[in-house]
């Protein structure tokens, strides 16, 4: 690799991070930062803002969520999953604000680069390079529960975006197992959304 | 838009997905597979300490089945065994042998603990010249890396960023830290287990502790080096024994070289040194003594 792609290289990845840190938000219960989250409108600029996180990180039924340029907004749960270690906040941004966008396919391939992002220990909007692990699947056509990365997350990450070289969401960071990273699925994620909101609205 | 990030990205996976047609995973100890890479056509070379049983060896492939295997030999102090596969047209590894990995380099470390394939990057962290493992043998360079150790480690091949093969990690020649068997080194090992089986090492049968000869002595018997090391035991009936060496000698050359340390005496222990009289100096009862030691064939061991 020449000098100038390296250089490329690196203003490509502070890039990505950058873009990543416009979906990414701070959540915070009883004053106390407990992880992050990630802005979820389903393409949907205008309404409610929502924020995915993980259930560990979302105690009770209300949380402040502060957005990367500072702003903060007090946001109350409107669905909780245990078992999945997944929840969903509501807030009103006061502006447009974007999404993830979620890959769907193809599918994850053992090698290719991840960028998770987090708030580890104070520090907000803190990146880390890592590549994935193992394939997804065991059995095809099938989602699996995690996916495993080769990136070093700290408390803080938790909740926040596992994403590909493109920028698009591939899982959300949940917890390190035997040094490897595990994330939920976004693909699972969405499904969950999905069964989430049709409960909600019946 | 990103196009050398995800180029980059790209390359990673192809480079994992091509090197990873010649890793197989070694069912041969409890629980958690080890892994190997298929070297050569039928032969798959793979760490010792993850192989625990010598028979009912078996392999899972890169498409998923069940192959068996039989050890054609290992050597406990390379850390290196072999495997034999019969009958499957697998892909041998590619290798890089051209130029030695750098200082920086980005490299991935390959595993296949079950059927799936696994990977972790990182950097070379320390690339230097030979080195002695613990329990003697010489390996052609020193390749440390920075990298996450996960199940499967051992065993598998470290890749560069095309995929071509560095050599093989192991996690047990170095305590716990991560290094790699350079392909000069496998190469070597793997060409004398078809052969024979085992690796022929020259041995003397002695314990030695580094000591310092008192300055006076030192003066009086014209030493060069006051540094030599104190013989604590001796294997009884060993070559050393037969050859007239006593405990409580003092070893100051051995073959023209003065020995400071117990790895002195290993650089003279090659497997071409079996039976072949090497001159000894010595210090006893306070003169110097000359001495030849024929060093025998050591015994294989079948250390874990």
């Amino acid at each position: 690799m020449t000098a100038s792609m390296t250089a490329g290289l690196a203003q490509e990845v502070a890039a990505a991070v950058d873009q990543l840190r416009q979906i990414t938000v701070q959540v915070r219960t009883h004053r106390a930062a407990t992880g992050a989250g990630i802005l979820w409108n389903g393409g949907e600029p205008e309404g409610p803002g929502l924020v995915i996180t993980n259930a560990h990180v979302v105690e009770g039924e209300r949380a402040t969520v502060e957005l990367s340029d500072g702003t903060a907004a007090r946001a109350r749960l409107v669905a909780r999953d245990l078992r999945r270690d997944l929840a969903a906040l509501e807030f009103e941004p006061g502006r447009a604000v974007v999404g993830a966008v979620v890959r769907d396919s193809p599918p994850l391939r053992v090698g290719e680069l991840v960028i998770a992002l987090g708030h580890p220990g104070g520090l907000t909007g803190a990146a880390t390079l890592g590549i994935i692990h193992r394939a997804e699947s065991d059995r095809e056509g099938r989602t699996p529960r995690w996916i495993r990365a080769d990136v070093r997350l700290a408390p803080g990450f938790s909740g926040g975006p596992l994403a590909d070289a493109t920028g698009r969401l591939v899982g959300v960071n949940t917890m390190m197992q035997g040094g490897l990273a595990l994330a939920i699925p976004a693909v699972a994620v969405e499904a969950w959304v999905r069964r989430s909101q049709t409960m909600a609205v019946s | 838009m990103s196009t050398v990030l995800q180029s980059l990205s790209t390359e990673l996976a192809d480079a994992v997905e091509s090197a990873g047609r010649a890793v197989v995973a070694i069912h041969a100890r409890r629980r958690i597979p080890a892994s190997g890479v298929h070297w050569q056509p039928g032969v798959v070379v793979a760490t010792n300490h993850t192989i625990n049983r010598d028979e009912n060896i078996t392999l899972t492939l890169p498409d998923g089945t069940t192959a068996p295997a039989s050890l054609a030999g290992r050597d406990p102090s390379t850390d290196l065994a072999v495997l034999k596969l019969a009958g499957q047209s697998l892909p041998v590894a590619s290798l890089r042998r051209d130029a030695p990995p750098k200082i920086g380099e980005l490299v991935i470390a390959l595993g296949r603990p079950g059927p799936g394939l696994t990977a972790s990057w990182g950097v070379v962290s320390r690339a230097d010249g030979p080195w002695r493992t613990w329990q003697g043998a010489e390996i052609d360079s020193l390749l440390r890396l920075d990298l996450a150790i996960y199940d499967g480690f051992s065993g598998g091949p470290l890749i560069d960023a095309a995929g071509r093969v560095l050599g093989i990690n192991t996690s047990a020649l170095a305590r716990g830290v991560p290094v790699t068997i350079p392909i000069a080194t496998v190469e070597r090992i793997v060409t004398e287990l078809l052969e024979r089986g085992n690796i022929r090492r020259a041995y003397l049968g002695i314990g030695t502790q580094p000591v310092r000869v008192p300055e006076s002595l030192a003066r009086k018997l014209e030493l060069k080096s006051d540094l030599a090391l104190l013989i604590v035991s001796l294997e009884s009936g060993g070559p050393a024994d037969r050859d007239g060496l006593l405990l409580g000698d003092v070893l100051l050359e051995l073959d023209g070289t003065a020995v400071n340390d117990a790895s002195d005496v290993l650089a003279k222990l090659g497997g071409d040194r079996v039976g072949k009289p090497l001159a000894a100096r010595l210090i006893r009862g306070g003169q110097v003594k000359a001495l030849q030691l024929t060093p025998g064939e050591r015994p294989t061991s079948r250390a874990a």
